[in-house]
């Protein structure tokens, strides 16, 4: 039994009184955002958010701490029978939320593309594909526990994801890199605006840095970061103009330019 | 006819050529034969039959040793559209095809290089750039010298300059020339760009030269042929330089969209370019595809490749040319894959990289 993404605990818990007893397995996808710190790397075992009261109405924006709670709640109904995926950001073809998509769109569009930060700083993101096959092998295999599920499998650079993405194209795109702190200024918003780029300091030291070692020993692999960017960009293409415009995430173009421009006006005063 | 084809990489209906190659069973003419297969021409090729005789088995050979005092003898008689000569560096060969066939051919192709230029110091040079003198006629005595293209000898650029004039002599408007760059892909023997995707999908630390930044250039040998075919069929005339990408590329960029088409652990460790010249690091041969961007190579990849570009010159994505030359790569004999012709071999990588920790502290 597999309970994909509900960050709703009552309905983990109707879950498994439904199930409970009928099911030799139940995998719960949950999320990263389960842990309550993000300054350091941290393994399975980093502290956790404070679980939300499953009686209190539900609320949304509470992402981690219903997670949490709903977490507790598959272990108290299927006790050693449960699997706990907790996997970083999802991307790849069908990604309704365009948290990765909108990287090989705007490269492939070209032009001068704000890059978040430094090049060095660094990515962590998951294929939906290589995710959830490998969520079927650990049912075949009976695999229990907690695994932290994002990738690559070695440290990854914000750099080699935008111009691996880019290798896919050929686009005419040229990269600027501008720091996190005059982002900040300029109020772009990390992860939404600026996808998968959380500045890898302070309080998110630790954010794309996850230990996901026990899933990798697991069984946990990685297709090329080319195929991904390729998928998404074909999946992409194919949805619906009006989809298309809308995308979900990212820089609106206006922005962009705007930033870019007081980015450049910045460095040519400060010549 | 115009030279402008941005239209050209359309298959619209091409008028059939009769196109002779010569050689076409090395690096490059295998993908221009297939191409130009595709393209509905009739293709001869003329060589010693000695390379990869069983490729393309229903195309018509004619055996000829260009070294040998008749080794025309098989062409005579014939006529054809086209004559593409791929990479000679022998003055006399040129001379000589130029007296074999320049009354039979409406059209020779001869593939030079952007070695032909006298320096690398300007940023953006263009077909008129300064060139290195001519090496003499006869710099490259009688008798069969294989050119060696991983190891040009010093006056590698100056026999070009030198084939460049021959085929201008013998064939006047005739003559169209093009200088690739360094040319990779699939196929390539010499290993000069196929280190890179073979070293990053080994993984584990990778030496990568100078700064992410620096600009590298190179073009997929597909991209090169297909084109030149197409320049053909347009009867395009005069000289071009012919290098990649489009748009300019970094060194990371290159390393980092060849990562990409793996699943490999790489990490890269940029050494900077004085530390490596120190250590006797040879670019372009030891760390391929690169050179420092200063000095006497600060133009290197930072020619002006406009005029190809205008006549359809056109560049697939790099992941293709690295995914293609893995390809290439693993269906290669054990021996062939355990001896790369470039880039660094493991141990002096392994050295060169404790060294430069060393020296930065961590």
């Amino acid at each position: 039994m597999i309970d994909n993404p509900t960050a709703n605990p009552k309905w983990v818990r109707d879950a498994g009184k439904a199930l409970k007893g009928r099911t030799k397995h139940y995998i719960f996808v949950s999320t990263i955002s389960v842990f309550s710190d993000n300054s350091k790397p941290v393994d399975e075992s980093g502290p956790l958010n404070t679980p939300t009261d499953i009686e209190a109405p539900f609320d949304a924006s509470k992402y981690g701490n219903n997670k949490v709670r709903s977490e507790q709640e598959a272990k108290a109904q299927f006790g050693n029978n449960v699997t706990i995926v907790r996997p970083g950001l999802i991307v790849g073809p069908g990604d309704l939320s365009d948290r990765f998509s909108y990287w090989p769109v705007r490269i492939d569009r070209g032009g001068e593309i704000l890059a978040p930060g430094t090049p060095d700083d660094p990515a962590q993101y998951v294929d939906a594909q290589d995710l959830s096959s490998w969520i079927i092998r650990l049912a075949e295999n009976r695999t229990m526990g907690i695994f932290n599920a994002t990738g690559p499998k070695t440290p990854t650079t914000i750099a080699e994801m935008l111009y691996g993405i880019k290798a896919v194209t050929t686009s005419d795109a040229k990269f600027t890199w501008v720091p996190a702190d005059f982002l900040a200024e300029k109020e772009v918003r990390p992860w939404t605006e600026m996808p998968v780029w959380i500045p890898p300091i302070g309080r998110t030291y630790g954010f794309m840095r996850v230990n996901c070692q026990k899933a990798y020993a697991a069984g946990l692999t990685f297709r090329p970061l080319a195929d991904t960017a390729k998928d998404t960009l074909v999946w992409y293409h194919g949805r619906p103009a009006a989809e298309q415009e809308k995308a979900r995430a990212g820089l609106a173009p206006e922005k962009e330019k705007t930033v870019l421009a007081a980015w450049h006006a910045k460095q040519l005063a400060a010549k | 006819m115009s030279t402008n084809l941005n239209a050209g990489v359309s298959n619209a209906q091409v008028k059939p050529l009769r196109i002779l190659i010569l050689g076409g069973t090395g690096f490059i003419g295998p993908h221009q034969v297939e191409y130009a297969l595709s393209r509905g021409h009739k293709i001869t090729l003329f060589n010693r039959g000695q390379t990869n005789p069983g490729l393309f088995p229903n195309v018509e050979k004619l055996i000829g040793d260009r070294n040998a005092s008749d080794g025309y003898s098989s062409l005579k008689g014939r006529t054809w559209d086209v004559v593409v000569d791929n990479p000679t560096q022998i003055p006399r060969w040129v001379r000589e095809a130029g007296a074999a066939l320049k009354d039979n051919t409406q059209k020779y192709v001869f593939v030079s290089t952007l070695s032909t230029f006298k320096n690398r110091k300007e940023i953006g040079i263009k077909e008129d750039g300064p060139l290195n003198d001519p090496a003499p006629y006869d710099a490259v005595p009688g008798g069969f010298t294989p050119p060696d293209p991983a190891r040009p000898t010093a006056t590698y650029g100056q026999l070009k300059v030198r084939c460049e004039m021959e085929a201008r002599d013998a064939f006047g408007d005739k003559a169209l020339i093009v200088r690739p760059g360094l040319i990779v892909g699939p196929g390539d023997l010499t290993d000069r760009f196929s280190y890179w995707p073979v070293r990053i999908e080994q993984g584990g630390e990778v030496l990568a030269p100078g700064t992410p930044d620096d600009p590298v250039a190179f073009i997929d040998a597909r991209d090169l042929t297909e084109w030149m075919i197409r320049l053909v069929e347009n009867g395009a005339n005069g000289t071009f330089n012919a290098v990649g990408p489009r748009y300019g590329m970094t060194v990371s960029q290159m390393l980092y969209g060849c990562k990409a088409v793996t699943s490999s652990s790489a990490t890269f460790t940029w050494v900077d370019a004085d530390f490596l010249l120190e250590r006797k690091l040879r670019p372009y041969s030891e760390l391929p595809v690169w050179m420092p961007p200063r000095g006497d190579s600060a133009g290197w990849a930072r020619m002006d490749v406009s005029k190809a570009i205008d006549a359809g010159l056109t560049f697939r994505p790099l992941a293709d040319t690295a995914r293609e030359t893995l390809v290439y790569y693993h269906a290669q004999t054990p021996e062939r894959q355990a001896t790369l012709k470039a880039g660094l071999p493991p141990e002096k990588e392994r050295e060169a990289l404790a060294a430069w920790h060393i020296k930065i502290g961590h």
